[in-house]
C-alpha cells in the first residue's frame, strides 16, 4: 500500500505545474551557479600556479646577496584553490591567501577576495549549495504543505481513510512519493555538477578522495533535505488548515536559513568573545621584546645568551652567528604559536559553537559538514598557514646554516612550496558533528513523522 | 468612510493575538539589530581612538625631541623617520549603528611609512572570524532589508484573497466603496504599526548634526515599505487564495532579496574580472627585483634629472638607494594597480547601474551610504591614503637624498592625514536616484493593481 500510495504522490507532484516551474528555476539556478564557479575556480587556479612561478624565479633571481638579507627578502607562498570549491565556496572569499614567509616574524594570510569585491558580497554567494541550502527547502515546502492538511481540507483524507489504508502507510508514501519526484530533479543537477568537477585541473590529481568527499556530501545534502521533507509532512499533518501549514513552515524555513547562521555567531562570540586587534597586537610586541633578537645587540636575553655561549676561556664558538639566529627564530616562533595558535583555537571553538546549534536549526549541521568536506572551512585554512609556517621555519634554517654561501646556487636548495590538503579523514572528523547532527535531524523528523501518523485526525 | 475603514481594520487587528506576537517578534529584532551594531559601531570606535592616540603621541615625541637644543631627527639609518609609520585613519562613520556595511571586513586605518611605500599591505582589520564574516551581522540593516518586508507581508498576505476565497469581498464591496479605495485603506491600517516600529528604530540609530542622513535614512525605510505594501495589494488583487498570495509574496521574497543581489555579484565578477591579488604580489616583486639590480644605474639617471637632490660627494646612502629603487617598482606596477583599481570600481558601478532590479539593493546600497559604512566611503578613503603616501613621499624623499635631518621648523609641515569627507551632494544624488527608482518600480507595480482593480475584471474574478 505505501508503495502505490508513493507512485500516486510521485505521479501528482510531477504533473503539478507549480513543481515544473519551481524546478526549472532551481535547476537554472544551479546550473548557473556551476557553470560560473567552475569557470572562476578554474580561474583562480591558473592565475595561482603563475604566481607561483613567478614567485619561485624572483627568488631564484634575487642575485648576490647575504643569506640573512635573503630570509628579509623572504618569499610569498599562495593557496591553492580547493577543487571543491566549484560546488561550495564556504570560507574563501573571508580569508587570506598570501603568505608572505620572512625571518623573524609570522605573519597571517593576507589579503580576502573580500575586501576586493562589490558591496553586494555581504548578501552572500550564489553557489550550488546556497541553491540547495536555501532554494530547495522552500521548493519542499512548496510541494509538501498541503500534502495532508490540503485533503484534510477537502475531506479526501476522511475518504482516503474510510477505504482502510492505515495511517502510517498513507503519510511515509506521501513522503517517498514526494522524495522520489525530488530525487529525480536532483539527478540533472547531479550529472551537472559532474561536469563542472570533471574539467578542474586539481581533481585528476587528488580525484579519489575528492569523489569521496564529494560522496559524502552528496549524503549530507541529502539528509539535510530528507529531514525537511519529513518536517513539512509531519507539520502538514499536524495542522488544521493548509494555510497554518504554511505559514509554519515559512516561519521556520526563515529562522532556519536567515536568522540562524547569525544568531548561532553572535552566540559563538559572546560565548567566545574575540580580542581586540589592538590588545592582541600589544601583547606580541611586549612578548616579542622579551624573546631573543638576533638584531639587538643591547638586551638583556642577548647578553644571557653570550654568556650562556662562552665557552671556558671566554671565547664563543665559530659558529656563534648560526646559533644566535636559530636561537632568536625559536623563541620567536614560540610567541607566534601561543599568540596565533592561541586566535586560531578561539575561532575553532567559535564555528564549533556554530556547529552544535545545529541541534536547533539543520542549517547550521549542514553547512558545517558541507564546507569541511569541500576543504573550504576555517580547520583546512588553518592546516594550509601551519604548512606554510613550517616552511618558512625550515627555509630560515637553511639560510642559517649557510655557513657563509650565497647566491643562486643556495637559493636553488630552498625546495618549493609545495602545499598538501588534510587527508580524507581529518575532513571527515571535522565533519562529523555536522553529519551526527543531520541524522539526529532526520531520525527525529521520521519519529515525528510516525506519530504524526497516529494522531492524525481526517478533519 | 475613509477613516472608518482604517479604524476598523486596526480594531481588528488589535484582537488579533498573532498580530501582537509579530509586533512583539519585530520590536525584538529591531531592539537587538540596533544593540549589535550598538557594539560594533563602539568596538570601531574605540580602536579608531586607540589608533590615533597612538598617532598624537608619536607626534608628541618627535616634536618634544626636536625641542631640545642642537636636536635632529635623520631620515634615514637606525632611529630614522623612513621606517616609522604615520596613521592614516578613517573617522567613525555617521550613522554606524543603521549598518555595518563594509566596516567590518575593510580596515578602516593604514600605517604609512616612507620605506615601504610599494609594499604589498597586508591589510588588516579587526579580529574576526571568517565564519562570521560569511554569515553576516545581524545588525539594523539586516532587520530593515530582510526582516521587515517579512514582517509586513505577514500582515499584508491576506488582504483580499481571503475574502474572496470565503466570499465576504462580495459583501464588502456591496457597501459602496471602491475596491482600490478599500484595499489601500486595509494595507495602510495593517502596514502602520510594522513601518512606524522600523521608523522608530531608525530614528533612534541617528546622531547629533545628521539631520539630512536621517531623513534620508527615513525615506528609504518608507519607500522601502511602500513596494512592499504596493507588491502585496497587487498580489492580492490577481490571487484566488491566501495561499496562492503568500507563496507568490514568499518567492518574490525570495527573488528580491536572496537570488537578485547574488546574481548580480555574480555578473559583476564575471563582466569585469580583477586581476589576481598573487599575480599582483608576484608582479610587484619582480618589478623589486629588477629595480634593486639596477640600483646605481636608477640613481644615476635620477641625479641626472634631480640635480638639486644630489648629495655633495654623488654617492647615496642606502635609503637613498632604497626610495630610488621603489619610485621605479611604484612606476612599473602602476599600470597592474591602475587596472585592478578600475575593474573594481567597473564592478561597483554595474552594482549601482543594476541596482533597481532589487528594491533590497537599491535599500542597502542607501543605507550604508547614509550610515557612511558603505563602498564609496571605504573607496573615498582608499583614494586619499593614495594621496597620503604621495604627500610623505614629497617631503621625506628630497631630505633623504640631501642627507636633511628632521628639524623643529620641519615639525608642522609633516604630511598629517586628514579625512575629507564626500560632499553631502554626492552621496545625496546617489541616494536619491536609487529611491527614485525604487518610487518607480512601485508605481508600476501599484498600475498593475489597479488595473487589476478594476470593478470590470475585479467583477470577472468573484463572480
Amino acid at each position: 500500500m505505501t508503495f502505490s500510495i508513493a507512485r500516486k504522490e510521485f505521479q501528482d507532484t510531477w504533473r503539478d505545474g507549480r513543481f515544473r516551474w519551481a524546478a526549472a528555476i532551481v535547476l537554472l539556478l544551479l546550473g548557473v551557479s556551476f557553470l560560473l564557479a567552475r569557470q572562476q575556480v578554474e580561474h583562480q587556479r591558473n592565475e595561482r600556479e603563475d604566481a607561483t612561478k613567478m614567485e619561485r624565479d624572483n627568488w631564484l633571481n634575487q642575485g648576490q646577496k647575504n643569506a640573512h638579507a635573503a630570509a628579509h627578502y623572504g618569499v610569498y607562498v599562495f593557496k591553492p584553490v580547493a577543487p571543491l570549491s566549484v560546488f561550495d565556496r564556504g570560507l574563501q572569499p573571508f580569508v587570506g591567501n598570501t603568505v608572505y614567509l620572512e625571518a623573524h616574524r609570522q605573519n597571517q594570510a593576507a589579503f580576502l577576495p573580500a575586501q576586493d569585491a562589490t558591496s553586494m558580497r555581504r548578501f552572500g554567494d550564489l553557489t550550488a549549495a546556497a541553491c540547495l541550502q536555501l532554494l530547495l527547502p522552500l521548493l519542499i515546502i512548496l510541494l509538501a504543505f498541503g500534502t495532508l492538511a490540503g485533503e484534510r481540507e477537502s475531506g479526501t483524507l476522511r475518504q482516503v481513510l474510510s477505504l482502510g489504508v492505515r495511517p502510517a502507510s498513507l503519510v511515509f508514501g506521501k513522503a517517498l512519493g514526494l522524495g522520489g519526484a525530488l530525487a529525480l530533479l536532483l539527478l540533472p543537477a547531479a550529472a551537472g555538477g559532474a561536469y563542472a568537477l570533471s574539467g578542474i585541473s586539481g581533481m585528476d590529481a587528488a580525484g579519489e578522495e575528492s569523489a569521496l568527499r564529494l560522496c559524502l556530501m552528496a549524503c549530507a545534502y541529502l539528509l539535510y533535505l530528507g529531514a525537511i521533507l519529513v518536517i513539512c509532512i509531519t507539520v502538514s499533518a499536524l495542522a488544521p488548515t493548509s494555510r497554518s501549514a504554511l505559514s509554519i513552515l515559512l516561519v521556520f524555513w526563515a529562522a532556519n536559513a536567515v536568522l540562524a547562521p547569525r544568531l548561532a555567531s553572535d552566540l559563538a562570540q559572546w560565548s567566545h568573545p574575540t580580542p581586540k586587534m589592538a590588545d592582541l597586537d600589544a601583547d606580541l610586541l611586549e612578548a616579542r621584546k622579551q624573546a631573543l633578537n638576533s638584531h639587538n645587540p643591547n638586551s638583556e636575553a642577548m647578553k644571557e645568551f653570550i654568556e650562556k655561549n662562552r665557552d671556558a676561556s671566554g671565547k664563543l664558538p665559530a659558529n656563534f652567528r648560526a646559533l644566535l639566529m636559530q636561537e632568536s627564530e625559536r623563541q620567536t616562533n614560540l610567541v607566534y604559536e601561543k599568540h596565533f595558535g592561541g586566535i586560531w583555537d578561539l575561532m575553532e571553538d567559535q564555528d564549533k559553537v556554530v556547529t552544535w546549534a545545529g541541534l536547533a536549526a539543520p542549517l547550521l549541521g549542514l553547512r558545517s559538514a558541507s564546507v569541511a568536506l569541500a576543504g573550504t572551512d576555517f580547520t583546512h585554512h588553518r592546516h594550509f598557514s601551519i604548512a606554510a609556517e613550517k616552511h618558512r621555519r625550515e627555509f630560515i634554517r637553511m639560510l642559517n646554516n649557510s655557513h657563509g654561501a650565497s647566491g643562486r646556487e643556495l637559493w636553488e636548495k630552498l625546495p618549493p612550496f609545495r602545499y598538501q590538503p588534510p587527508s580524507l579523514s581529518q575532513a571527515v572528523s571535522t565533519a562529523m558533528p555536522g553529519l551526527i547532527i543531520l541524522c539526529l535531524w532526520l531520525a527525529g523528523g521520521c519519529a515525528a513523522l510516525y506519530v504524526a501518523s497516529r494522531r492524525l485526525k481526517p478533519s | 468612510m475613509s477613516t472608518h475603514i482604517f479604524l476598523l481594520e486596526l480594531r481588528m487587528m488589535a484582537r488579533e493575538r498573532a498580530a501582537w506576537l509579530l509586533l512583539a517578534l519585530f520590536a525584538g529584532a529591531l531592539s537587538y539589530g540596533y544593540w549589535n551594531g550598538h557594539q560594533l559601531a563602539k568596538r570601531n570606535s574605540e580602536a579608531a581612538e586607540t589608533a590615533l592616540q597612538g598617532s598624537e603621541e608619536l607626534q608628541r615625541k618627535i616634536r618634544e625631541h626636536l625641542s631640545s637644543p642642537g636636536k635632529a631627527i635623520p631620515v634615514g639609518g637606525r632611529g630614522g623617520i623612513a621606517m616609522v609609520g604615520f596613521l592614516a585613519q578613517l573617522p567613525p562613520a555617521p550613522l554606524p549603528v543603521l549598518a555595518t556595511g563594509q566596516s567590518d571586513l575593510v580596515p578602516a586605518s593604514e600605517t604609512v611609512s616612507l620605506m615601504r611605500l610599494t609594499t604589498p599591505v597586508s591589510t588588516r582589520s579587526e579580529i574576526e572570524n571568517p565564519s562570521h564574516l560569511l554569515a553576516g551581522r545581524f545588525d539594523l540593516a539586516f532587520v530593515l532589508i530582510w526582516l521587515y518586508p517579512l514582517f509586513l507581508l505577514a500582515f499584508l498576505y491576506d488582504l483580499m484573497a481571503g475574502d474572496r476565497e470565503t466570499g465576504t469581498l462580495r459583501l464588502a464591496l456591496s457597501q459602496g466603496i471602491s475596491p482600490a479605495g478599500w484595499l489601500c485603506r486595509r494595507t495602510l491600517a495593517r502596514a502602520f504599526p510594522v513601518v512606524a516600529l522600523a521608523l522608530a528604530a531608525t530614528l533612534l540609530a541617528g546622531s547629533d548634526g545628521y539631520g539630512t542622513r536621517l531623513g534620508a535614512a527615513l525615506a528609504v525605510i518608507l519607500l522601502y515599505g511602500l513596494f512592499w505594501a504596493t507588491l502585496a495589494v497587487a498580489i492580492n488583487a490577481v490571487s484566488n487564495s491566501a495561499a496562492g498570495a503568500a507563496t507568490s509574496l514568499g518567492a518574490a521574497w525570495v527573488a528580491i532579496v536572496l537570488v537578485a543581489p547574488t546574481l548580480l555579484n555574480l555578473a559583476a565578477e564575471s563582466l569585469y574580472p580583477t586581476p589576481s591579488r598573487p599575480e599582483l604580489v608576484a608582479a610587484s616583486r619582480q618589478a623589486s627585483g629588477e629595480a634593486e639590480k639596477l640600483g646605481d644605474q636608477l640613481l644615476d639617471s635620477f641625479y641626472k634629472e634631480h640635480p638639486e637632490l644630489a648629495p655633495p660627494d654623488k654617492r647615496a646612502d642606502y635609503v637613498a638607494m632604497k626610495l630610488t629603487e621603489q619610485e621605479e617598482v611604484a612606476r612599473s606596477v602602476a599600470p597592474v594597480l591602475e587596472k585592478f583599481d578600475k575593474q573594481l570600481l567597473r564592478q561597483q558601478q554595474t552594482v549601482g547601474r543594476w541596482r533597481f532590479v532589487s528594491p533590497a539593493i537599491v535599500a542597502h546600497e542607501a543605507l550604508t551610504d547614509i550610515a557612511g559604512t558603505g563602498y564609496w566611503r571605504h573607496r573615498a578613503f582608499r583614494g586619499q591614503v593614495k594621496a597620503f603616501k604621495h604627500a610623505i613621499s614629497d617631503f621625506y624623499t628630497p631630505k633623504a637624498h640631501r642627507r636633511e635631518p628632521l628639524v623643529l621648523a620641519d615639525v608642522d609641515k609633516m604630511p598629517q592625514f586628514t579625512f575629507q569627507e564626500e560632499p553631502k551632494s554626492d552621496w545625496l544624488a546617489r541616494v536619491s536616484t536609487g529611491l527614485g527608482g525604487m518610487l518607480a518600480f512601485s508605481a508600476v507595480i501599484g498600475c498593475w493593481a489597479l488595473l487589476s482593480l478594476r470593478p470590470r475584471r475585479l467583477g470577472a474574478a468573484i463572480g
